[in-house]
């Protein structure tokens, strides 16, 4: 839906009734439709989670150094930068 | 035949849809074609309607501007259902085809549009085209014509309209008054 949605035709959501429910179809495309419009919007505000990926509550500035300058996996990096400065906290 | 059968007006629970049906056929965006779309996943027909309602016809910004930003966002997206909706509130206020079309067009080069309200089409234009460029100058330049709830008012409505605008073309279905 969001990088070739010429894609998702009658053939494609005749497939997807085989494994979902009008009720979930519907479900599923607004759910996506609404993450495509506002993950793009986020993006632009410049904003970083809240919490470290191991529960930690964080400011923006350490939450940007810990989750890079774009998304990616949590186990690129994320993880490992989130547990570091925890472990040097907790040694001074 | 549908790629989504529409539930009928008549089997949608008035307690929940009769007061939204009424604002879809007052407004004409979206049309009551969308609640019986939506409608479907329990919960859905409220929450989208109602936000759609929300973020486009209340607020305090214009909402004629709002309305030429939909359509320009629904032609991105190149979905036929919202970009031959019409709001019947804008026309009330005055908006026009020609103004609608030249704010698709090249509105930076247009003297009937203010700074603002080229900022707030740039807005749209550049979110899903050239996002990079949404950056926190750009944010600036937009607090010089608007206020930060008005900023997160436009944001989270063009944000909103074109996620389900891209849903809905992939349904292929047309207003109602076209079908």
């Amino acid at each position: 839906m969001d990088t070739d949605p010429d894609l998702i035709d009658e053939a494609f959501y005749n497939e997807l009734k085989e494994h979902y429910s009008t009720e979930e179809i519907v479900e599923l495309g607004a759910f996506i439709g609404f993450n495509i419009g506002y993950h793009t919007w986020f993006g632009t505000l410049g904003f970083y989670p809240m919490f470290t990926p191991d529960g930690r509550l964080v400011d923006q500035e350490e939450s940007a150094r810990i989750y890079g300058d774009k998304p990616i996996s949590h186990t690129k990096g994320a993880m490992q930068r989130a547990t570091e400065n925890n472990s040097d906290e907790a040694a001074e | 035949m549908a790629i989504i059968d529409p539930i009928p007006v008549d089997q949608l629970d008035p307690e929940k849809f009769q007061t939204r049906l009424e604002l879809a056929q007052e407004l004409m965006v979206p049309d009551t074609l969308f609640i019986q779309i939506m409608a479907h996943a329990p919960g859905y027909g409220e929450a989208l309607f109602d936000a759609m309602y929300q973020s486009h016809a209340l607020g305090n910004v214009d909402h004629t501007l709002k309305e030429i930003i939909r359509v320009r966002l629904a032609r991105l997206a190149k979905d036929d259902y919202f970009g031959a909706l019409r709001s019947k509130k804008a026309q009330e206020l005055g908006l026009t085809e020609a103004r609608i079309e030249a704010g698709c067009g090249d509105f930076a080069a247009d003297n009937q549009f203010s700074d603002a309200e080229k900022w707030a089409l740039n807005y749209a234009k550049l979110m899903y085209t050239e996002p990079k460029k949404v950056n926190a100058e750009f944010y600036d330049l937009g607090k010089t014509f608007f206020s930060e709830p008005e900023i997160m008012e436009l944001g989270a409505f063009i944000a909103f309209h074109y996620g389900l605008q891209i849903f809905m073309r992939t349904l292929k279905v047309l207003p109602l008054d076209a079908a």
